[in-house]
C-alpha cells in the first residue's frame, strides 16, 4: 500500500519536472538556432562541385612542359566532363622550354576530379583537385611522367599507357 | 572481393555502399555513408565523435583486446582454395560469433556494474528535494506518515533490517 502510493507520489513528481522543463526549453531555442546557423555557414563554404566546363582551369599533372590548361571544350557530354573523359584545353602556364608552349591547343584526359564519380559496383570515388595529362589526337601521352594518383577507370578509357606511367592507382 | 572498414565509424563498406575520397598524396579515405563523409568533410575527429567505434574504443566502452578478433584480419597473401577448408571456416563462423557475443555481453556487464546503487540514489535524492512540489511542507508536518514510508522503501535493505530492533 505504502510502496504503491510513493510510486503515485514520484509519478507526480516527474510530471511536474517535465513541466519545468518544458518551460525552459523555450528559454533554450535561441542558443539553439545559432548553433544552427553556424552549422549552415560551415556547410555553405563546402564547395558544391560541378563538372569540368568551358573555362575550367585544370593543373597538368605529367612533364609535358604546360603548367595550367584551360578547358575551351569537352568532347563527350552535353553538361560538361567528369572524371576519365578527353577536353580540348588551351595552354594558360608554361615551364619556359617545354614541349608544349603557352597558348597552344591540346587534348588532355582528365584523370582527377573534385567531382564524384559513380564506379562499376555502385560505390563513388572523388578527388582532391581537378587535373589533366596532356595526349596527342591518338590518345598517346605527350610527357613521359604522370604525377599523383589515378583511377582506375581510364582502362575502359583505353588510356593503358596513362595508368603504366601513374605511381598511384586509386 | 574484400569488405573494407569506414575511415570515420570504422564499420564495414559493403559493395556499392558509400564514397570514396583520394586526397593528393593517394591515401584513400573510404566512408560507408554521407554521414560519416559530411562528419569528415567538417573535420571532425572521429576520436572525438561519441557514435564511433574510435570513441567507444578510446574511452572503454566496447570491448577491445579479445581473441575472437584475431580472426578477422587484413590478409594481402591470397588463399588458394580449398574445399575442406572452407568447410571448417564456414562452420567455424558462427562458432566465434556467439563466443564473441558472450564476451560482449560480459564486458558490458562489467561496466554497467555500479549503476544500479547509483540510479538508486539519484532517484531517493530527487524524490526528498521535491516532494515539496508535490505537497507542501506545511502539510507534511501535520500527517508525517505521508513522507517516512517513501523514504523507507528506497534505502537499501541492509538498513531496514537495522532499523527494525530499535522500533522493538
Amino acid at each position: 500500500m505504502a510502496a504503491s502510493f510513493a510510486s503515485k507520489c514520484s509519478r507526480v513528481g516527474h510530471s511536474l519536472f517535465g513541466g519545468l522543463g518544458n518551460s525552459l526549453s523555450g528559454l533554450v531555442t535561441t542558443s539553439q538556432e545559432i548553433i544552427c546557423n553556424k552549422f549552415l555557414s560551415q556547410q555553405q563554404q563546402q564547395q558544391q562541385r560541378s563538372f569540368i566546363q568551358m573555362r575550367t582551369v585544370l593543373k597538368v599533372v605529367d612533364n609535358s612542359g604546360a603548367k595550367k590548361v584551360m578547358c575551351i571544350q569537352p568532347l563527350k557530354g552535353r553538361k560538361g566532363a567528369r572524371l576519365g573523359d578527353t577536353i580540348i584545353a588551351s595552354v594558360k602556364e608554361a615551364h619556359p622550354n617545354g614541349k608544349v608552349k603557352k597558348g597552344k591547343v591540346v587534348y588532355g584526359v582528365v584523370v582527377r576530379a573534385a567531382m564524384q564519380r559513380g564506379r562499376c559496383d555502385g560505390s563513388e570515388v572523388k578527388f582532391d583537385d581537378n587535373a589533366v595529362v596532356l595526349v596527342d589526337k591518338q590518345g598517346q601521352p605527350i610527357g613521359t611522367r604522370v604525377f599523383g594518383p589515378v583511377p582506375h577507370e581510364l582502362r575502359m578509357k583505353k588510356h593503358v599507357k596513362i595508368l603504366t606511367l601513374a605511381g598511384h592507382i586509386a | 572481393m574484400r569488405l573494407e572498414k569506414c575511415w570515420f565509424c570504422s564499420s564495414t563498406v559493403y559493395p556499392g555502399h558509400g564514397i570514396q575520397f583520394v586526397r593528393n598524396d593517394a591515401k584513400i579515405f573510404r566512408f560507408c555513408r554521407s554521414k560519416c563523409h559530411k562528419n569528415f568533410k567538417m573535420k571532425r575527429n572521429p576520436r572525438k565523435v561519441k557514435w564511433t567505434k574510435a570513441y567507444r574504443r578510446l574511452h572503454g566502452k566496447d570491448m577491445t583486446q579479445d581473441s575472437t578478433f584475431e580472426f578477422e584480419r587484413k590478409r594481402n597473401r591470397p588463399e588458394r582454395y580449398d574445399r575442406n577448408l572452407a568447410e571448417d571456416v564456414l562452420k567455424a563462423i558462427p562458432k566465434i560469433d556467439k563466443i564473441r557475443v558472450r564476451r560482449e555481453e560480459k564486458h558490458h556487464k562489467n561496466r554497467m556494474k555500479g549503476n544500479k546503487a547509483k540510479l538508486l540514489k539519484e532517484a531517493a535524492r530527487e524524490l526528498e528535494q521535491g516532494i515539496n512540489l508535490v505537497k507542501p511542507p506545511s502539510v507534511l508536518q501535520k500527517d508525517p506518515s505521508l513522507t517516512l514510508p517513501q523514504i523507507k522503501v528506497l534505502v537499501p535493505q541492509q538498513q531496514t533490517e537495522e532499523n527494525r530492533p530499535m522500533e522493538e
